[in-house]
């Protein structure tokens, strides 16, 4: 009896969480746009955390890197050398996971629930001039928040090696 | 029983067909039903096109329809219903063109002016292939997937079918058109298939 009871409250906790990962799925969030599932994990931010802590004190925390997020987008929709290549693209979802996985890479206590580099942008057909127009658009946007050369380069550093998996043609 | 139900169907189609209809299924060797053939018989077509719309769309990384074909002077779009970019072109010599299709950019179409076969492609996506046929009849259609084509209202002709990987001079065969209301069957070699 107590037995079928337990079985009874594990099935139903077991159901429930099953509803609520299906109301709100760790891949999209409310607002996003659907996506094919993927497997959530750190390792798909591409890079390594920064571990020296100073570094995302100087970006000014999650509040400062959601700035430059919010300014490398803002140049990149203007950008006529690759605003057409996110046309159709998930702005919210691009922000919110642009903001996971630089936080993550600057040390900051983020994990990045986004997609891995490669198969996020394998299909867009990306070439090393689209490449360094966005990288440029970052610098400008990392130039507008103050934040000095040296710890820019920090970050460039690790954005760097993911030119092979971003860059397809 | 499925097939024997389709060839009843395509019995009863056969048998109700006008005089001037034309039913043609073609066929490989083997029996399989060869679909995207281009099947026409001589026409002339009307001074101004017709008002139909003719699509050639790019959805999850393919082209849609696989074969088109379309009667000379005719506009296609090219609807992009994928969120990534197209680069469509063809290097057809009198149909040459160039699109770059931004991520569900849907308006852009394309006029074809000369007769022939112009295979496209996707400068970004290698494994995108399609094949627009311009036409000067307006009687032309595909083959469905049972290998089937049914033209209506056709003058007598010789029948043209015609498949991007057609194993045959000029990928077509021309055949005498059938007596009145029954169906050509045709055997059509093709190498790969979509
Ligand atoms: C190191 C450089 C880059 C990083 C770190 C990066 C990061 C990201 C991230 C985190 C996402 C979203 C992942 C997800 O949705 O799960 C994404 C998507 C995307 N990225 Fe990048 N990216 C880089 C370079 C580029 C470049 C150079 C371009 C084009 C010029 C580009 C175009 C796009 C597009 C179009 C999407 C898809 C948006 C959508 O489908 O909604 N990315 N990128």
């Amino acid at each position: 009896m107590i037995r079928s009871l337990l079985l009874a409250g594990l099935f139903s906790a077991g159901l429930s969480a099953a509803a609520l990962a299906q109301s709100h799925p760790p891949h999209a969030q409310p607002g996003e746009l659907e996506v094919d599932p993927y497997t959530v994990s750190d390792a798909n931010a591409g890079a390594d955390p920064i571990e020296d802590a100073d570094v995302f004190v100087a970006f000014g925390g999650e509040a400062g890197i959601a700035r430059v997020v919010d300014g490398l987008l803002e140049r990149v929709r203007e950008d006529e050398r690759i605003e057409g290549i996110f046309r159709a693209s998930d702005w919210p979802r691009l922000r919110r996971t642009l903001i996971e996985q630089f936080c993550y890479i600057l040390g900051g206590p983020c994990t990045y629930t986004g997609r891995d580099m490669a198969s996020v942008h394998r299909d867009h057909g990306i070439t090393t001039r689209e490449f360094n127009a966005l990288v440029e658009n970052l610098q400008d946007a990392m130039d507008a928040e103050g934040i000095p050369f040296a710890l820019q380069n920090r970050l460039l550093a690790r954005l760097a090696p993911m030119h092979r998996d971003v860059v397809t043609r | 029983m499925m097939r024997l139900l389709s060839l009843l169907a395509a019995l009863l189609v056969s048998g109700q067909a006008a005089a001037e209809d034309v039913t043609v299924r073609v066929t490989t060797p083997a029996g399989e039903p060869v679909a995207h053939a281009v099947v026409s018989l001589p026409g002339a077509l009307p001074a101004s096109p017709a008002d139909v719309v003719h699509e050639m769309a790019q959805e999850d990384l393919r082209f849609d329809p696989f074969v088109l074909v379309v009667p000379q002077g005719a506009e296609v779009v090219f609807p992009n219903r994928d969120r990534v970019r197209h680069h469509v072109y063809s290097f057809a010599r009198d149909n040459a063109f160039e699109l770059e299709l931004y991520g569900r950019e849907q308006e852009r179409s394309v006029v074809f002016d000369a007769q022939g076969n112009v295979p496209i492609g996707c400068n970004i996506h290698d494994n995108m292939i399609a094949y627009i046929r311009v036409v000067d009849t307006p009687h032309a259609v595909v083959t469905n997937a049972d290998g089937v084509a049914v033209l209506e209202g056709v003058a007598a002709g010789p029948v043209t079918v015609w498949h991007p990987y057609a194993n045959a001079e000029n990928n077509r065969l021309v055949l005498d058109a059938p007596a009145d209301g029954s169906t050509l069957d045709v055997t059509l070699d093709v190498h790969g298939r979509r």
